[in-house]
């Protein structure tokens, strides 16, 4: 029995690809598995090819995702031609009979360079005409795949007749073929099965009777007829319950424990979602009774967002926004307003593709050096970077602790791949969470008061209405908050916001921002940040099995940078063996690191192609440098 | 509480504007207001924009906070909707709030959240030497321009009403006590209040001069017919209308005053509180309790019960 069990799920977008996620990530977890789920999507509503990565692993962590599959489930002509080869040999295709004359050169959604990249691919393997059924066949007879051919038509019959459903109705039941396919083959538990489908459809009685009804007929017809190859061994599961949540569900619960009160957004991919999380908790009702009320409002442009949150935080509210690249472009005059005025803001920011609209559903990390420099004229900010949906919850409190802490803009870098993917993981622990509000003030002597004390870095923080007078102003100001240019001033005032991050540099434990894992005695170092934390943990064990030894180093906070730390570390390596590990072209953080230290990064695994750094792909980047002496690799692996 | 005096207002910054500016007569109708509004400082919060008329609140002595080029509004939104108990009152040019903040300015009309906006109207941008704001109508070359400016005006009675402002009204920096009447009711209203104060740029402006001014103003209130409040739902659209009639009124005679009042729309805090009666005056979410001895308000159980729908117990099985 194996030990992990990879999916992937493909169809169009809006065809219910989701639930198969939604239904299957709380089964396997409630059984004690971990499962790691990735969503791929264009910027589409409905119709063009979306699929779903999915993990299990009887580890009982969530681990990273890799290719080949084990399994595809194709609901529709176009992922079978799209993932004809991300499926490993002996692994199992699920298709739809209905679509086996389907041509490639039919399928309109698809776009022209994978058309043409499939027509030359298929040609050269002499698939002529590619057709749903000629690459079937050639899976079948050349790779080794099993092929599991359904009439989808057939079974929505069955719906019509036995529930008594229409044509369209029974067609949105699409996606529970593929999860009774899918559980059959791996003789997932039916009362897993079951719970998985009352966690999806539970508030829809009668959706979630025929589901359980259809699912479970198609789940076993299918073990009837191939048995359970798929079956996993029995999860090793240290935990007794987990939290199944996307990384932005994973951020807003974060946001909650750690006393949200104001957020402000503008639609944006892939942030909003947080802030729609958000919104349905304004109230936060526990048992009918209310814990506080978050307010939430949704602005005209990310400009009155993040001013709004600025407003919001000088009146003592924890206040953040969520964005996304091009809203962040629109923020980074704010941004400097906040830095200028010691206000404790958060910036939740979930990097995708870009530069400009670029590839607005697609992940990346090329924002690093953008989040580090953005606004014009030089003020303190810190950046803190999360590597799984753990660090994220976590992170999100943080973020404001160290905001009130050391009175500065905090930005939280995140990115799509760490916000659309579902993870189980564990409980998070609320007994070692601490609410830390610094110097913040809600009840001050009445009249002016020196919010800018010339000799005090942080200093008290009176907020609007605790009974001080304060001024504020983008202007060099003085003690008061008044507008002053006096030179002196000038450098009194200049030097004071920097100090606040020398000594933050000194308070922030420097094993919180940045962490050293695997062997001490290693031979090759990876370097990471955000959620490359994922398949590099991984990849270093890979890589022990294959006689290199190796370590990661994942740096958690850009801003402070633990330079002591992360020098100690790198001076511990040959330099030819230190790796930097990123989704973007430059090697941001590299780059941030040798402006720090002085070291000089010689090696790179780069990839920004907006599809997630797969397990497989790292690990043979790696050892393409180590054996093979390339200086950069560019990954580009996924669909 | 004992009433305040007007100079408990002042504050003893050096006001830099150039001697003759209508901006002196705009922050004296404030001090005034506020003295006679008897507002407390510490619960009230002047915000502005930049440019000349943005240095306000620091000459006074209220909380302050001059903030960005046209997000005066943007930030007093967070701030009032954190604590709806603050008065909170914006300051911005005419360039600011109807040129580079006028997504904020409409924004804030569709919410009717309950602050007040005075717009210094000098048809120019002071600060900047002159440049054409976007009040200066097409043709006009005020002289610090070169050639004469070729974008219509926007008209910012007109533009107020349609964006749902629920107090309307229009005043002169120099009719100071006409203007306080105004500023008073508008801070006193509860809704998006925007006073569209006229005032002379005199440096820059050779157009509308005070002299300009002299002959064609009048009030509104002059004409004892004149009602600009709704006094029924019924009414909204017949007084709208006839405001904006009124509005496009600049020529030989241009009116001053209240152009529309419309008392019964609810307010934005009224709306977030009837959403979610958790939001109220008594429990600001900007003073609200978010932790004891260190400890999040959300421990092990409530973050049970609140995140329940992702939680996942593990049966071996």
């Amino acid at each position: 029995m194996a030990s992990d069990l990879h999916l992937l799920v493909g169809g169009a977008q809006g065809s219910g690809l989701e639930t198969t996620m939604q239904v299957l990530a709380p089964a396997y977890a409630s059984l004690g598995y971990g499962v790691m789920a990735n969503r791929e999507y264009f910027s589409n509503i409905v119709g063009r090819h979306s699929y779903i990565h999915m993990r299990i692993s009887s580890s009982g962590e969530p681990k990273a995702l890799q290719y080949p599959v084990d399994f595809i489930g194709a609901m529709d002509a176009e992922s079978v031609f799209t993932h004809y080869d991300d499926i490993r040999e002996g692994g199992f295709l699920l298709y739809d009979m209905g679509t086996a004359r389907t041509r490639l050169v039919q399928i309109a959604s698809m776009e022209p360079d994978l058309r043409n990249r499939l027509l030359e691919n298929f040609k050269k393997l002499g698939i002529q005409p590619p057709t749903v059924e000629s690459v079937v066949s050639y899976l079948e007879k050349d790779v080794g795949v099993n092929v599991i051919g359904l009439s989808f038509t057939a079974l929505f019959e069955v719906l019509i007749k036995k529930h008594g459903l229409t044509r369209a109705q029974a067609q949105r039941f699409r996606s529970s073929i593929l999860i009774g396919a899918i559980a059959g083959l791996s003789g997932l538990d039916r009362e897993a099965l079951e719970l998985g489908l009352e966690k999806r459809f539970g508030s829809r009685p009668k959706v979630l009777e025929i589901n359980k009804d259809f699912v479970a007929s198609v789940a076993d017809e299918i073990e009837r007829e191939y048995g359970t190859p798929l079956k996993l061994a029995e999860p090793k599961a240290p935990y007794s319950e987990y939290v199944v949540a996307s990384g932005n569900d994973a951020v807003a619960m974060g946001k909650i424990v750690g006393g949200v009160r104001y957020q402000a957004y503008y639609p944006i991919t892939p942030a909003s979602d947080e802030s729609v999380l958000l919104e349905a908790y304004e109230g936060l009702k526990i048992d009918g009774e209310s814990l506080g009320s978050i307010a939430i409002l949704q602005t005209e442009d990310e400009i009155a967002a993040i001013s709004s949150v600025i407003g919001a935080a000088l009146t003592g509210a924890r206040s953040s926004t969520a964005t996304s690249g091009p809203g962040f472009s629109l923020m980074v005059e704010a941004l400097g307003w906040a830095g200028k005025n010691d206000v404790p803001i958060v910036v939740t920011y979930y990097q995708r593709g870009g530069p400009s609209t670029g590839l607005p559903t697609r992940g990346s990390q090329s924002d690093l050096l953008f989040t580090l420099f953005a606004s014009h004229g030089e003020f303190p900010r810190m950046i803190l970077s999360s590597g799984d949906h753990l660090e994220a919850f976590y992170d999100a409190i943080e973020a404001y602790n160290l905001a009130e802490k050391y009175q500065m803009p905090v930005i939280h870098l995140l990115d799509k791949f760490l916000a659309n993917m579902v993870a189980s993981m564990p409980i998070p622990d609320l007994e070692g969470v601490r609410i830390e509000r610094g110097e913040t003030i809600f009840e001050a002597p009445r009249g002016p008061f020196k919010r800018f004390p010339r000799d005090k870095p942080i200093a008290p923080r009176p907020v609007l209405g605790s009974g001080a007078i304060t001024w504020y102003t983008g202007d060099e100001h003085d003690e008061y908050g008044h507008i002053d240019e006096d030179p002196v001033n000038r450098n009194i005032m200049y030097e004071r916001r920097w100090k606040k991050m020398e000594i933050a540099d000194k308070e922030i434990p420097e094993e919180f921002r940045a962490k050293y894992y695997g062997p001490e005695d290693a031979k090759v170092l990876l370097v990471g940040w955000g959620s490359v934390k994922i398949p590099a943990l991984e990849a270093i064990e890979v890589l022990g099995e294959e006689g290199v030894r190796a370590a990661y180093l994942h740096v958690r906070m850009l801003s402070p940078l633990p330079k002591r730390l992360i020098s100690d570390v790198l001076s511990r390596f040959d330099p030819e063996n230190v790796i930097a590990v990123e989704a973007n072209y430059l090697g941001q953080a590299s780059k941030l690191i040798t402006m720090e230290t002085g070291f000089l990064f010689k090696k790179f695994v780069l990839k920004w192609t907006g599809r997630p750094i797969y397990l497989n792909e790292l690990v043979e980047g790696v050892l393409d440098i180590v054996k093979n002496g390339r200086s950069r690799v560019v990954l580009s692996y996924g669909k | 509480m004992a009433s305040r005096g007007v100079a408990s207002y002042r504050t003893e910054v050096w006001s830099d504007w150039c001697p003759g500016c209508g901006d002196f007569g705009i922050l004296a109708a404030m001090q005034k207001a506020f003295a006679e509004l008897n507002l407390d400082p510490a619960t009230t919060v002047v915000v502005s924009g930049i440019g000349c008329s943005s240095k306000t609140p620091h000459f006074l002595n209220v909380n302050g906070v001059h903030t960005l080029h046209g997000r005066g509004i943007a930030f007093a939104t967070g701030i009032k909707l954190a604590n709806p108990n603050l008065t909170v009152v914006i300051n911005g040019g005419d360039g600011d709030l109807l040129g580079i903040g006028v997504a904020h300015f409409v924004a804030l009309g569709r919410r009717n959240l309950d602050v007040t906006v005075i717009i210094h109207n000098n048809q120019v941008y002071g600060l900047t030497k002159g440049q054409a704001s976007p009040t200066l109508r097409k043709g006009e070359q005020v002289k610090s321009l070169p050639v004469p400016n070729l974008q219509d005006a926007v008209n910012p009675i007109a533009l107020a009403i349609a964006s749902g402002y629920t107090f309307v009204a229009r005043a002169y920096s120099l009719w100071v006590d006409h203007l306080k009447e105004i500023l008073k009711a508008a801070i006193s209203h509860k809704g998006s209040a925007v006073i569209d104060v006229l005032q002379p740029c005199i440096t820059y402006n050779d157009i509308y001069t005070a002299e300009f001014y002299k002959d064609r103003l009048y009030k509104l209130e002059d004409d004892p017919e004149w009602d600009p409040v709704v006094r029924d739902p019924g009414e909204e659209e017949e007084k709208k209308a006839t405001a904006l009639k009124k509005a496009e009124e600049w020529g030989t005679r241009i009116p001053v005053g209240v152009f529309y009042v419309n008392p019964l729309k609810d307010t934005y805090e009224d709306r977030l509180a009837k959403r979610n009666p958790a939001y109220s005056r008594e429990n600001p979410p900007a003073f609200q309790s978010i932790y004891s001895e260190g400890s999040s308000l959300v421990g092990p159980e409530e973050f049970r019960k609140l995140f329940d729908r992702f939680i996942v117990k593990v049966s071996r099985r």
